[in-house]
């Protein structure tokens, strides 16, 4: 098939286009970001959500990996790592979460319960998320108390230290 | 298969000028190299400048694809379809998927068939709903065109069919002059456009070009 026109018909149709949008069918288009279930927008959810978030940015930092080359590692999507730690609503893939517990040697059912996947019923869990978010913070470098708290953090995941109660 | 070329022009949105572009009338490895390797990022970093101001995911590109793996296999697909591409500064510049198989709803022509458009997308560094200026403009008119032409071509007089992004509605409905025959349920609620054969001759008329 061929299509001739003067390059004069193109430009006026494309100056007619203007800045419109131009999208069509359902394999252009995606449904606006995944609703979390009610259950998970409960305080709990959110600062887990927040944590895990916080754990993944700082795993992946002291691996000194950017987000492509830890996307490519744990064979997840780039996209959805970055939601995932900007810390907004978005609820990851159950996939993605069991990926990043593998790259980073932790219970998958724990980091499922911190990313939301999984009903939040571990008190101390909940507990060490919360510590663990109010004090991590997203520097360049993992100061040594980012690194003190991420091991401690990185050891209840991993079921292999002891959750305080206070 | 010969891929038949046609030489197009589409509008440097920066100076205004002319760029010679290629209509293609499928879409081959090579546009799905591109999408992968260019489109893809170009649409990361999209996404990581909105985060980076703070922007809420409800407001987010309404065409933003949060399971790439998913898209990227309907991507792949695109091989085994008629597709056309718009190839220019060496890159691919949009791409649309069309089949042979649809039936007119638009009252004058219900049940005669059209060529369907199952997929429309430029590049994001041409979309102007992303947030930045685009770089080329008129991809979207040629991609339309060439289903219009296909159209013509199997003798289906230049109707054509397509479920548009709600962001593009305007484009389809003043643009192009296509019939709005309003949302679909059966299609996400996306709203259903077709061309109807004075349209399409109207679209296509060589001499009408304001």
């Amino acid at each position: 098939m061929k299509l001739v026109r003067s390059k004069e018909w193109w430009m006026s149709r494309a100056r007619r286009e203007g800045d419109a949008a131009v999208g069509a069918g359902l394999l252009a288009f995606d449904p606006v970001p995944n609703e979390r279930p009610t259950a998970a927008q409960t305080e709990t959810a959110e600062e887990n959500r927040i944590a895990f978030g916080k754990f993944v940015r700082l795993m992946r930092r002291r691996r000194g990996l950017s987000m492509e080359k830890l996307a490519e590692q744990a064979d997840i999507d780039a996209s959805e790592l970055l939601v995932i730690e900007s810390g907004s609503t978005h609820l990851p893939g159950a996939r993605t979460v069991f990926k990043l517990a593998q790259v980073f040697d932790v219970s998958q059912p724990r980091l499922m319960e911190l990313a939301g996947l999984a009903t939040a019923n571990d008190v101390g869990l909940r507990e060490e998320a919360v510590r663990f978010a109010a004090r991590s913070e997203a520097l360049h470098k993992l100061t040594p108390e980012e690194s003190a708290v991420l091991d401690s953090f990185v050891a209840v995941l991993s079921g292999k230290g002891s959750k305080r109660t206070t | 298969m010969t891929v038949a070329r046609s030489v197009i022009y589409l509008e440097e949105v920066a100076t205004g000028a002319a760029v010679e572009a290629e209509l293609r009338d499928a879409i081959e490895e090579a546009q799905l190299a591109d999408w992968q390797t260019k489109w893809q990022p170009a649409l990361l970093a999209v996404l990581q400048e909105l985060i980076r101001k703070g922007v809420s995911p409800a407001s987010w590109p309404q065409s933003w694809h949060w399971d790439w793996r998913r898209k990227a296999a309907g991507v792949q697909g695109l091989l085994a379809f008629r597709g056309f591409a718009v190839v220019a500064q060496g890159e691919t510049q949009g791409l649309a998927q069309v089949n042979l198989t649809g039936v007119a709803r638009e009252q004058s022509q219900a049940g005669k068939p059209l060529v369907y458009l199952d997929y429309v997308e430029v590049a994001p560094w041409n979309r102007p709903e992303l947030g930045s200026r685009p770089r080329l403009r008129g991809i979207g008119t040629a991609l339309v065109a060439a289903a219009a032409m296909l159209s013509d071509d199997e003798g289906f007089k230049g109707r054509i069919g397509l479920h548009s992004l709600p962001q593009a509605d305007d484009f389809y409905r003043r643009r192009c002059g296509m019939s709005d025959l309003g949302p679909d349920a059966a299609y996400q609620g996306l709203r259903y456009f077709e061309m109807t054969p004075t349209q399409a001759r109207a679209f296509l008329a060589e001499e009408d070009g304001r």
